[in-house]
């Protein structure tokens, strides 16, 4: 990657291609808008493969990161200025990712969070969910769920709270 | 605000939920290095990102992939129509060399079965030739060579309308360029030629010729001719098979 062999990029993309697509076509809802995404998420990561590099970092959380920016950005512009949602930039520092799939594959800790994810109580299973991929800010899924903004960002919190938890702990069988 | 006060707000954060004037309070945390803040941070960020591997699989079409390396330079090899077509055609090709060839192989076989059938048609027809002068009333026969081991043996059959049968023993194959012609001897008169034939490699020989045969024959000769026969004998006969008077 540091050298920015073509070879590194296809590879990368042969190993994560299908998680980027699959997050920004969830989020995005449209098969053109996400492959032009995935192309962008790709590229970004690309032109930052010496940080990469230097600092070990863990591909596939940082490139779903990057994924997750590019479509949470196409959304709010679809959105117009109003809209509550944010870009997490900091979010993209590759740095954040450090080390973290030493010891653990990726592959395992997609499967750790699937099951994290299931073992939340429904409604912050929900919550968290119109969040990550349906967009929705802290009010929208209020009106939708029926339940004040701040239960909506209290559920969130514990429910990242319980997931990181959980992950960090190998979730047992 | 106190980093205690965002403690609560990184998950948010990371998620790109979190409101005003918390957002803006972590941003300006973290811009300025805070330790905590970026720990907290750093520990809220990491299931938002396992977060994005839990979405629905989707398979993103194989035309980005070829699309994406495009866009640093990298031109893979895409083995489309064309290619498909000509390893079509070199397939076809190899199996029109391979099936020509087995044809061939196929005619040769077909031919030398043929030459075969052709060859086991005429013992056929020359065996009912055999039989019918062997089983016709009026046929004579005479033997010859008996008693003298260095010369040929055998016997003659002769039938005044079926034709003349030779078969003989110790009469080695005709050297090259040489072949055996038998002939009918008839009383006071030329012989006349009665056909070509060859010994095997055991010495033994049969020759038949069919049609009819002159009723003053009396004798039947053998002679080594050259291989295109002779009309009449130009070497000392190597049999000869003076025939009995009266029939069978």
């Amino acid at each position: 990657m540091k050298r920015r062999d073509g070879r590194a990029l296809a590879q990368l993309y042969d190993r994560y291609g299908r998680p980027v697509y699959a997050l920004i076509f969830r989020m995005v809802r449209d098969q053109a808008v996400a492959e032009d995404l995935v192309q962008e998420t790709f590229l970004r990561v690309w032109n930052r493969a010496q940080i990469f590099d230097e600092h070990q970092c863990a591909s596939g959380p940082w490139l779903l990161a990057v994924a997750r920016n590019r479509a949470l950005d196409y959304v709010r512009s679809q959105e117009g200025p109003g809209s509550r949602l944010a870009v997490c930039e900091e979010a993209e520092d590759p740095r954040l990712y450090a080390a973290l799939e030493a010891g653990v594959s990726f592959a395992e800790q997609a499967r750790r969070a699937k099951q994290a994810l299931t073992q939340l109580p429904e409604d912050q299973r929900q919550a968290i969910e119109l969040a990550c991929f349906d967009c929705l800010s802290p009010t929208a899924m209020a009106a939708k769920l029926g339940k004040p903004p701040g239960t909506l960002q209290t559920w969130l919190r514990s429910a990242l709270t319980e997931m990181r938890r959980a992950m960090e702990a190998g979730v047992a069988e | 605000m106190s980093c205690e006060e965002l403690r609560e707000q990184y998950e948010l954060y990371a998620l790109g939920l979190a409101e005003e004037p918390e957002r803006s309070e972590i941003r300006a945390h973290l811009d300025r290095r805070c330790a905590a803040c970026e720990r907290g941070f750093r520990q809220a960020v990491r299931p938002v990102a396992a977060l994005g591997a839990t979405a629905q699989a989707a398979a993103p079409p194989s035309r980005l992939r070829r699309r994406l390396l495009a866009s640093v330079g990298v031109e893979e090899r895409h083995y489309g129509w064309p290619v498909a077509w000509a390893a079509a055609a070199l397939l076809c090709l190899s199996a029109a060399v391979y099936f020509s060839g087995r044809e061939r192989q196929y005619a040769e076989e077909s031919l030398r079965l043929r030459g075969q059938l052709g060859d086991q048609n005429t013992e056929l027809r020359r065996s009912r030739e055999a039989l019918a002068i062997l089983s016709a009333s009026g046929t004579r026969d005479v033997s010859f060579g008996q008693g003298q081991p260095a010369q040929p043996a055998g016997r003659v059959f002769v039938n005044p309308t079926l034709g003349a049968m030779l078969i003989a023993s110790h009469l080695p194959p005709a050297p090259a360029g040489r072949i055996y012609e038998m002939w009918v001897l008839p009383k006071g008169g030329q012989p006349r030629a009665a056909g070509l034939f060859q010994s095997r490699s055991d010495g033994t020989a049969m020759h038949v010729e069919p049609g009819p045969v002159d009723a003053a024959a009396a004798a039947i000769a053998v002679t080594l001719e050259n291989e295109a026969g002779a009309a009449q004998p130009t070497s000392p006969p190597l049999v000869v098979a003076t025939l009995p008077v009266t029939g069978r």
